[in-house]
């Protein structure tokens, strides 16, 4: 339960977690998360999935006005890819504060800090005793221990998540390769608690989450016995990557915040992490359901339903490139407060998705996560008033169990955001833009308003004017007058 | 044929003029409120300017922006344009809209030999479905009667002013004016959307001198200077402007489509007109460039990686603007837009909100050099910063356009 006496024994900036309600060791659970200078987290909660710094679609100045989250999670891997040849900009900013400045985040949103994106991709070279690696922008690049410290300590974010030995991407893990996990993931952790301790008082300091690694209890028994005995007070949560073995968790972390870096797939995936006690989350199907064009639409608890059980069960999500949509001047979600709620219409969001105009991805994720935002607050009353289990039951009886599939195209996907290994036989990540180098020639020639008066003009198609272009290639005009068909009546005969 | 009396639904508002040059400030007043002259309009092709919201394009100081005729009549159509109820609330922009489509998509369109013009119109095949179509003058104003726009253009016969086809020059121009008339006949909401008029004539001044004569006789709300910044040399197109600002008549705002540069600006502002519009700011900040009084900077370019300075120090920007200044803005660096540009939409957004202030708070600044009579000095400020103070590197074509009105760069 709730340990208000502690907080008078910590030093000024460090973080609290209260535990407001429990209900079993594992149900789910009400807390509150705090730090001087921050806004409080009540948990469950999730935090903003960052790439490269920012919310996926969302800049600086609207994640300021139009984005309710007290928190977000950064990966180092998104800073340094210029590692090892040259220092990564970023540590070279010499501000205080240096990445919630570089990033232009709001002074009072919390950020935790990891090594690896959320999910992270898997890389071709495994980990070492010494080295963990990391899928930057530019490629694959290995960082020490040493390194991770250092860099965590110049970025001076609130929380940071030790580095855990966790073979991505592998199908199955031999018995040797778990205990080198346990083993590499525990002199990590105590190097990172050693290297703070040397941070001079009054310096900033961070705090850091434990990763509990995806293998059973007894493989990494060594591990956590060193955490439970040695290393308890130095931590202040603990990231979990496999949420079911949370009734494996020893009983003196029990206190401690939990981050999940168990992806959910579904709300419904949600929830049962949350039942079972899980407090912190980053949800990548936020912006992967945005980039596929699907607004999200459901709530927690669901509505309530008169319907009989026959009634076919309610999608999570509508696929907004759906032509339906084209003249709706209706919300995403009725009764939802979000930007694009509220400013603007399903109509337009359709527009914007099949013109590929970059609004319509900002609108969809303001929303989804307007939506996650709203799922979490009910979440929160809903343990509050003792009736989460029946409330779970009655959310998977009246959604589908899945999101939505993708129709539509999304953004141009980057390489740091798909599994390289993909890349000899899956299909195109991006459609192909252009055919013939023919063609290509010719519309360079075509574009823009002076064609090579300036170098950096000439390799540019005008995006804009290509629309309406495409597939008009080769056909001769003449032949087909014949056809022709006159689009106003009226107008034809007056010259 | 007979100048038909046109009702207008807007007012130009003269407020001053330079001594010197043929720069003019003004207020127009327009049916969704008053936008300062010289201007400069964003392009927002498809209903929606580069990943902005409408509140963020707001910010930027922007009152009138454009949308493309052609493009919204093809996306999402006429008919939804007319369930939703226009461009306006299609967009929820609560500001000034101005349609064009002859600058962009339909000279493309015509240089590539893919559309035909007849006097009924241009025929062209759908990009959705490879069915022939055939916009004609009534039909383009019909769209735009239904997109709403405040201020439309007339359907016009562009050809590239390159073209030393003479005959076919003269044709485009005659043809132009029929189609004004055929447009001003199909104009339904006069009393609610200017139409203005295009003027055509490639770079053969007396065409030009020609067309303007009749144009004007037509009595549109506003004129247009079309066909230009098609490739034609720069101070070809400066004679074209100067002649026909020097024809028009001075109670109406005068538009040149297509334009651009910043140094464009400035030069055509001197030469008496008051409108542009250009997509190359928008479009060059998807590539990572970002307009400054220095130039242009590839933000993308390696030694940007540790430069911890704002985009433009000073600029009044949200993504320049420290985050201790009053308003706050967010303080971001170049080293940030290194980061995040070409790898993130935000990072094209961030870019876009910069170089769209950019070409505002120039036109802002321009017209209050008018206002307080000092826009020479304004015009030479100007390019010594563009040129780090370097007159043997000012364009020539600048340094002659501008000696035409009474500045001259090369002296004091």
């Amino acid at each position: 339960m709730t340990q208000p006496a502690r907080l008078d024994q910590l030093p000024p900036e460090m973080l609290d977690f209260a535990l407001l309600k429990t209900t079993g060791t594992l149900a789910a659970r009400l807390g509150r998360l705090s730090l001087p200078g921050r806004s409080n987290i009540l948990t469950p909660a999730f935090l903003g999935n960052t790439s490269r710094g920012v919310l996926p679609h969302i800049s600086p100045d609207n994640f300021r006005k139009l984005v309710e989250l007290e928190g977000v999670y950064m990966a180092l891997e998104d800073f340094v890819e210029k590692h090892p040849q040259k220092t990564p900009p970023i540590l070279q900013f010499d501000v205080p504060d240096p990445l919630r400045r570089f990033v232009a985040l709001p002074k009072d949103t919390l950020v935790v800090l990891g090594a690896r994106r959320q999910p992270p991709i898997a890389t071709p070279m495994s980990n070492t005793n010494a080295e963990v690696t990391l899928s930057t922008s530019v490629g694959f690049r290995s960082i020490s221990s040493e390194y991770y410290t250092a860099a965590v300590r110049k970025l001076q974010p609130d929380i940071v998540v030790g580095l855990a030995d966790i073979p991505y991407g592998q199908e199955s893990i031999g018995l040797k390769r778990k205990d080198k996990m346990s083993d590499r993931t525990e002199s990590w952790l105590r190097d990172l608690i050693a290297k703070r301790a040397s941070i001079e008082q009054g310096d900033p300091r961070f705090s850091i989450f434990a990763p509990i690694l995806p293998i059973d209890r007894d493989l990494q028994s060594w591990y956590l016995e060193h955490l439970v005995d040695d290393m308890v007070d130095q931590i202040s949560g603990v990231a979990i990557y496999d949420a079911y073995l949370l009734d494996d968790l020893p009983d003196e972390l029990h206190a401690l915040p939990r981050l999940s870096c168990h992806m959910p797939a579904s709300p419904q995936e949600l929830l049962r992490q949350i039942s079972l006690g899980m407090d912190l989350f980053t949800i990548p199907f936020i912006s992967s359901a945005t980039d596929a064009g699907i607004s999200l639409d459901f709530t927690f608890p669901a509505p309530q339903s008169a319907e009989s059980d026959s009634t076919p069960r309610r999608s999570l999500g509508v696929d907004m490139w759906l032509a339906e949509h084209a003249v709706a001047v209706t919300p995403l979600t009725e009764g939802c407060a979000c930007y694009a709620c509220t400013q603007h219409h399903r109509a337009y969001i359709q527009h914007l998705l099949s013109a590929k105009e970059m609004l319509g991805w900002l609108l969809l994720q303001l929303h989804n996560h307007a939506v996650l935002s709203s799922f979490f607050a009910g979440v929160r009353a809903s343990i509050a008033a003792g009736t989460f289990d029946a409330d779970v039951a009655a959310f998977e009886a009246f959604y589908e169990p899945a999101l939505p599939a993708k129709t539509g195209q999304g953004p141009r996907v980057r390489g740091y955001q798909f599994q390289s290994a993909d890349h000899g036989h899956a299909a195109r990540k991006n459609p192909k833009a252009f055919r013939s180098l023919d063609e290509l020639a010719k519309l360079k020639a075509m574009h823009g308003q002076q064609p090579n008066r300036k170098p950096q003009m000439q390799d540019v198609i005008d995006d804009e004017a290509l629309v309406g272009l495409v597939q008009m290639e080769g056909v001769d005009p003449a032949v087909q007058l014949e056809s022709l068909k006159v689009e106003d009546a009226d107008g034809d005969d007056k010259a | 044929m007979a100048p038909v009396p046109m009702p207008s639904a807007l007012t130009f508002e003269l407020l001053a003029k330079c001594s010197v040059t043929k720069a003019r400030a003004a207020t127009l007043h327009l049916p969704h409120g008053p936008v300062p002259l010289p201007i400069f309009m964003p392009v927002a092709t498809q209903a929606s300017l580069k990943g902005l919201t409408p509140d963020q394009l707001a910010d930027t100081g922007c009152r009138l922006c454009l949308n493309n005729t052609y493009h919204l009549g093809l996306k999402p159509g006429q008919a939804t344009l007319e369930a939703v109820g226009g461009a306006h609330k299609l967009q929820a922009w609560p500001h000034n809209i101005l349609t064009a489509d002859s600058t962009g998509s339909f000279q493309m369109v015509s240089l590539l030999k893919l559309a035909q013009v007849t006097e009924e119109g241009v025929r062209f095949l759908s990009p959705h479905d490879g069915t022939p179509m055939l916009l004609t003058p009534e039909h383009s104003i019909s769209l735009q009667n239904t997109i709403g726009s405040d201020i439309i253009m007339q359907l016009d016969d562009v050809i590239a002013t390159t073209s030393p086809d003479h005959a076919r020059m003269l044709e485009a121009m005659q043809r132009s004016v029929r189609w004004l008339d055929r447009c001003i006949d199909a104009h339904a909401h006069p009393e609610r959307q200017n139409l203005f008029c295009i003027i055509q004539g490639g770079l053969d001044l007396e065409l030009r001198r020609q067309c303007t004569a009749e144009m004007v006789a037509r009595d549109t709300p506003g004129i247009a200077i079309g066909g230009l910044s098609g490739g034609e040399a720069k101070d070809a197109y400066c004679r074209v402007v100067d002649t026909c600002t020097g024809l028009l008549p001075e109670k109406k705002p005068r538009y040149v489509m297509g334009v651009g540069y910043p140094e464009d600006l400035v030069v055509s502002v001197a030469l008496g007109a008051d409108m542009f519009d250009c997509v190359w700011p928008t479009r060059t900040a998807r590539f990572g460039n970002a307009i400054t009084a220095h130039g242009v900077l590839n933000l993308r370019n390696a030694t940007y990686a540790t430069d911890f300075r704002a985009i433009e120090p000073g600029c009044q920007c949200p993504c320049c603007r420290p985050a201790d200044a009053k308003p706050p803005g967010l303080g971001l660096t170049r080293a940030y837009i290194y980061h995040v540009t070409a790898k993130e939409t935000a990072g094209a957004h961030l870019l876009t909100m910069h170089n769209v202030h950019y070409q505002l708070d120039l036109m802002r600044r321009a017209r209050d050099a008018i206002l307080q009579d000092r826009y020479p000095a304004f015009v030479r400020e100007f390019f010594a910063a563009l040129y780090a103070g370097d007159r043997g590197k000012y364009p020539e074509w600048a340094v002659v356009a501008l000696r035409g009105v009474g500045v001259d760069l090369l002296r004091e």
